[in-house]
């Protein structure tokens, strides 16, 4: 048996569509949770609609945004599968058909960067991302649709052997800027080290862990425990309302690389897109959430 | 002015008075009923802007009016348009454009997400306008407020960039969150946070510092 182009192309669509249709659970919980915690009664009426907005999203099959973003797929392959077709294309394709079949239509948000023509497609649309799981024969797709309300406000900076303190003070620079313009309560990822580009996979990745885990290093957990406290300090609160809540989590991961430190931080808005699935090699397709 | 069924929420209808916008404070809520005009373009920035400069008309008129940073999708039922879904964009993306636009239109009110600039905050003071402030990502409750699109112009742009006129009823709730007196929610959360920061820092410090207490065996307890 084989993992065909039709099965990764009914993926990407499904994948996208449920993506815009609901917020996912660990989220919602922790939305609940900082509601209990939250001392502002502005914010915490603003995290109640948030609530009730999400559900309503869910149960009347309704988008929770009207910025439906561009797709983005985090495509993780087992080194023992079978592949049969054009996979890349899969991707293209079926973003394609959700275009085609979403009800209701998503609007055009796929834009040039030069010219900023607007469309349904475009050069390296969907952004997909590889990796290998060595040893098994099956294939997990993440897909996180990126607008521009929290995508505007990601940051990179390259630093020469710069101390714990420094990161974190980058950290707080960059929330600091984005304020409340990225739809908080967000979910803010950060990674550091590796090169350039690794660094801002990492913070990407970094955003996409369920809410409630925390890193395996205990150092790097103690890092994203005083940072989401630091950040919950500021006081920008959900949506700008003021209040404790201006994130729900600070993800943090690291890579070793060579005295030059990339340090990059992104963030998503409370509704924080996610889904994901897992394919067999048989074909069989299990959703993760 | 009215109270809604909520007593501290504010039953307004669009356009507002200049004296209407006048009378409303930061952190106001309200349900707003009426018609306001709609855009998420860049572009159509740039050309209120154009046609403003060139002394052209614009498709519809804006004097006055409420002017929203959303985009729209709508589908036609027994000839009337009616939306999918509307939801804030964030404002501070046309900064360069609003303080020309709100004082040459007079605009009452601006919504959207996000806030304005300072010089967008001058002009609404001199000119009587306030900024309401609506969640994002809330498009199913917020929606439900729109009840449907009357008239569109600059048809050759694609949907969400048109200028869109609304009716709304009940639309919300939104936040006064830039006033007509020059006071911004924005600017006093960001200097808030920035008077907070040295603080943060030093907390940061003495956490880094701190080592966390550990027990016997810890070191061989599992990772999460």
């Amino acid at each position: 048996m084989a993992i065909t182009y039709q099965v990764i192309r009914q993926a990407a669509h499904d994948l996208y569509g449920w993506s815009l249709k609901k917020v996912p659970d660990d989220t919602q919980k922790a939305l609940a949770e900082a509601e209990k915690n939250e001392t502002g009664e502005a914010s915490r009426k603003t995290l109640q609609f948030m609530q009730a907005a999400a559900r309503a999203a869910e149960t009347q099959d309704r988008h929770a945004c009207s910025d439906a973003g561009f797709p983005t797929y985090f495509v993780k392959i087992g080194t023992k599968l079978t592949l049969d077709g054009d996979i890349r294309r899969a991707f293209v394709d079926g973003f394609a058909d959700l275009v085609e079949t979403v009800e209701p239509p998503i609007l055009k948000f796929i834009t040039h960067p030069l010219t900023l023509e607007r469309s349904y497609e475009g050069k390296d649309m969907p952004i997909l991302s590889f990796d290998v799981i060595d040893g098994a024969d099956y294939m997990e797709i993440t897909c996180s649709p990126k607008a521009l309300g929290s995508g505007r406000w990601a940051d990179l900076k390259v630093f020469s052997y710069p101390k714990i303190a420094e990161i974190e003070a980058y950290f707080m620079d960059c929330v600091l800027k984005a304020g409340s313009q990225h739809c908080p309560p967000v979910i803010i990822g950060m990674g550091i080290g590796g090169s350039f580009d690794h660094a801002a996979k990492m913070a990407k990745l970094a955003t996409l862990r369920k809410i409630g885990t925390k890193h395996s290093d205990p150092m790097i957990a103690a890092m994203e425990e005083r940072l989401l406290a630091a950040v919950n300090k500021t006081g920008f609160g959900p949506m700008g309302t003021g209040g404790d809540t201006t994130a729900l989590a600070v993800h943090v991961d690291y890579a070793h690389g060579h005295g030059f430190v990339p340090v990059a931080v992104c963030f998503n808005c409370w509704i924080n897109r996610r889904t994901a699935l897992r394919i067999d090699n048989d074909g069989k397709v299990t959703r993760l959430e | 002015m009215s109270r809604a069924t909520q007593p501290d929420v504010l039953r307004l209808t669009l356009p507002l008075s200049t004296e209407e916008a006048r009378t409303l404070h930061l952190g106001d809520m309200a349900l707003l009923d009426g018609e306001v005009t709609v855009t998420a373009g860049f572009v159509t920035h740039e050309r209120v802007i154009a046609a403003l400069e060139k002394g052209e008309e614009l498709p519809l008129d804006l004097h006055g009016q409420a002017v929203f940073h959303m985009g729209g999708s709508c589908r036609q039922e027994n000839g009337k348009w009616l939306p999918n879904y509307v939801n804030p964009t964030t404002s501070t993306r046309f900064d360069a454009f609003m303080p020309t636009i709100i004082r040459r239109l007079r605009l009452t009110s601006v919504g959207g997400k996000g806030g304005m600039g300072a010089e967008c905050v001058e002009a609404m003071r001199e000119t009587g306008c306030v900024y309401f402030s609506m969640p994002g990502g809330a498009a199913p409750l917020l929606s439900a407020g729109a009840v449907e699109r009357l008239e569109t112009g600059w048809d050759d742009l694609i949907e969400q960039f048109r200028l869109a006129r609304y009716r709304l009823e009940s639309f919300g709730p939104v936040t006064v969150a830039i006033d007509a007196h020059g006071n911004s929610m924005y600017r006093n959360l960001q200097q808030q946070a920035a008077g907070r920061l040295p603080d943060i820092l030093r907390e940061l410090e003495a956490a880094r510092s701190t080592p966390k207490p550990v027990r016997p065996g810890d070191d061989d307890a599992p990772l999460s």
